[in-house]
């Protein structure tokens, strides 16, 4: 006889998880009770939502399901943003959450909420486990859509009880699903109509996704890319799935996107989208988005299609399927050359002008972080003009190189992520990069950081404003900057040392300092070389904002760049 | 008007997705129907929707763990009156002046 808690462990370990992040409660403290030589070890965070971003950092590090659990009421409430982050930008995930007693559901017992009706809009998949005999179909059927086609969040809830009680276990299920995902694969004509749409093509382009990646199909993409020779950039998501060096790639596109990425969009005549929901912070003003283009969709979920406009040619599948597909049509094809449209797309007169303003030394700094950071390292960046900056300067060529939450935004997500890639990659540089307004978000992870002594190197870009926010308000709402002012932050050093991490302070003035670059250098160096957790405070201008920028409303040829 | 019938499993919460799917659009339905078919269940919904909404929303559909089948199809006129003149809206219980002092 075994425990319901056992039977969760035990089909966990089934799944391959021997790492789970969370926090206890009364709901769920029969599992942490049968944690203890069950092969599953425990991280704990000091919130729930430090738990999910950590398992959801676990997961988009190494594609594997990173797995969250909290207790009922509060704790599953403080799950999910974190759920519905990893729904946003399709991260494997699996939380478990405790319940009242099967016998007080629906009576609004202590700390009872209906987590499962909550997380119907942002799960793939979830259940409320009725019954002990229950939990091993329901795990194993868990695993498998969090990880199968579009990956995303799952939420199981288990009342106590079911934890509890005790039965006969037979071992972990293995769950195949009734109907399998429909396939369009190397069968499927798309190719022909494809080559025919490329040959009438004037200036074809290709947009990246973060679907590229999580298909693995990136050695295929880098390969038709290569054959096409036709102008290609990337989402935030996508960033790292195309080689920096290829001559026709152009970084990174949309609202803070190149001149030249955006541009190409723009004027486009055939654009093919590899993984990409083509969201408004990519489109810009979707009305005006590629008024000229034919778009062909490469994408799992066909859910995505359609989102701005009608797509021309959908081609659904797994990327690491469709993809070679395609590559082996198009390289027995007579294509035209598109060198001519490429020399225009990819040229010096389209690149941005000289970056000379307010945000030119907290750029300068990113750029020096990021050349000492090794090619199988890993930025994490926050949400807000940091991230934004990030994004504008990697230039790392590593599919998960670049962590971010891109989709939803969450603030607070990088430090307690930067937790979970450090423990997916223990040898790894971690580098996380916040602002001060995200960093307090979830400060309270620098406990975790401590505790289990992960070398996580973290930067807070320090503008003592929550500066994208005050951004727009200096931009669109003539500098009324409505409760933006963070200039009573509390001394992020100090705090750092409460928590036992070292910590120090880089000034604007330091950095910019010709008599005090060669300190500036070593001090960088020595951030980089400990293996302990450090806190750098980078005190950038208040003022300092992101270009380019596309105006909310405006199409992607109306960017702005720095006065 | 458009009318679509989704064929689905009855599982915890499927119904609630493909409900969910419309009133995450701001999208009335005047009519909705659930009930046992010959293979698992099948829900009969109408609303006011746009071309572009029906494509959306039949792929938010068939993105359901366990929906079947999705087919979209013209109005049916027993439903549409059914809609608009069988059951009342808001419920008959609801008295008038309650009402307007609601929406006042």
């Amino acid at each position: 006889m075994r425990k319901g808690s056992q039977i969760v462990l035990d089909c966990l370990r089934a799944e391959g998880v021997d790492l789970v992040f969370g926090y206890p409660g009364g709901a769920i403290m029969p599992l942490y009770d049968a944690l203890d030589g069950s092969g599953v070890k425990h991280i704990l965070t000091r919130h729930e939502q430090g738990a999910v971003f950590a398992a959801e950092g676990y997961a988009r590090a190494t594609g594997k399901v990173g797995v969250a659990m909290a207790t009922s009421g509060p704790g599953a409430t403080n799950l999910i943003t974190g759920i519905a982050d990893a729904k946003m930008d399709s991260v494997p995930l699996v939380c478990i959450t405790g319940q009242v007693r099967s016998a007080l559901i629906g009576t609004d017992a202590f700390q009872e909420t209906d987590v499962f009706g909550m997380t119907l809009s942002m799960t793939k998949w979830n259940r409320l486990v009725r019954s002990i005999e229950e939990i091993p179909e329901v795990i194993a059927q868990g695993f498998h859509w969090a990880r199968s086609g579009r990956p995303g969040p799952v939420m199981i809830d288990i009342p106590v009880d079911m934890l509890k009680a005790s039965m006969e276990f037979r071992g972990a299920l293995k769950f195949a699903p009734v109907r399998p995902p429909e396939h369009v694969g190397s069968e499927s004509t798309f190719a022909t109509t494809l080559i025919a749409l490329l040959q009438q093509a004037k200036k074809p382009v290709a947009l990246v996704g973060a679907g590229a990646k999580l298909s693995g199909a990136v050695d295929d993409l880098q390969r038709l890319l290569d054959l096409l020779q036709i102008p290609a950039f990337a989402t935030v998501h996508g960033l790292g799935a195309v080689q920096q060096e290829s001559p026709y790639y152009l970084g990174m596109v949309g609202m803070h996107g190149t001149r030249a990425a955006n541009m190409a969009l723009d004027e486009n005549d055939l654009l093919l989208v590899f993984g990409a929901r083509l969201d408004d912070r990519v489109t810009g003003e979707p009305t005006r988005f590629a008024p000229h283009s034919k778009i062909v969709h490469f994408e799992i979920d066909p859910s995505q299609l359609d989102r701005v406009r009608p797509c021309e040619l959908p081609v659904i599948g797994d990327l690491a399927e469709t993809i070679p597909a395609f590559y082996q049509e198009a390289k027995h094809a007579h294509l035209p050359d598109f060198s001519g449209w490429r020399s225009v797309a990819c040229g010096p007169e389209r690149a941005d002008p000289k970056a000379t303003g307010l945000a030119h030394p907290t750029r300068s700094f990113l750029d020096e972080l990021f050349s000492r950071m090794p090619e199988d390292g890993t930025i994490l960046a926050d949400v807000g003009q940091h991230q934004m900056w990030s994004a504008q300067r990697y230039r790392g060529s590593s599919p998960r190189g670049f962590i971010t939450s891109g989709g939803l935004g969450a603030m607070g997500f990088a430090l307690p992520a930067a937790v979970g890639v450090q423990l997916a990659k223990p040898e790894s540089i971690v580098l996380c990069v916040s602002g001060d307004g995200g960093f307090q978000m979830n400060i309270q992870e620098l406990a975790t950081v401590h505790r289990l002594a992960l070398p996580v190197k973290m930067v807070i870009i320090d503008n003592k404003y929550l500066g994208m926010v005050r951004q727009w308000q200096q931009l669109f709402y003539e500098r009324n900057y409505a409760e933006t002012d963070l200039s009573d932050n509390p001394d992020f050093v100090e705090i750092a040392k409460a928590y036992k991490i070292s910590a120090s302070l880089l000034t604007e003035e330091e950095f910019v300092d010709p008599a005090k670059k060669d300190d500036v250098a070593a001090k960088l160096d020595r951030f980089f070389a400990s293996r302990q957790p450090e806190l750098l405070v980078f005190e950038c201008h208040p003022e300092a904002n992101v270009y380019p920028m596309v105006p909310t409303g405006a199409a992607l040829s109306e960017m702005v760049f720095e006065e | 008007m458009h009318i679509f019938h989704i064929r689905y499993r009855n599982t915890q919460g499927t119904l609630m997705r493909i409900l969910g799917a419309a009133s995450r659009r701001g999208i009335d339905m005047p009519f909705v129907q659930a009930e046992p078919s010959e293979h698992g269940h099948k829900a009969t919904l109408l609303m006011d929707v746009n071309a572009k909404q029906v494509g959306q929303l039949c792929r938010d559909w068939h993105a359901i763990v366990d929906v079947i089948d999705v087919r979209p199809g013209a109005p049916i006129k027993e439903l549409w009156d059914h809609a608009h003149l069988g059951i009342p809206h808001p419920p008959e219980s609801a008295p008038s002046e309650n009402s307007r002092a609601a929406t006042a």
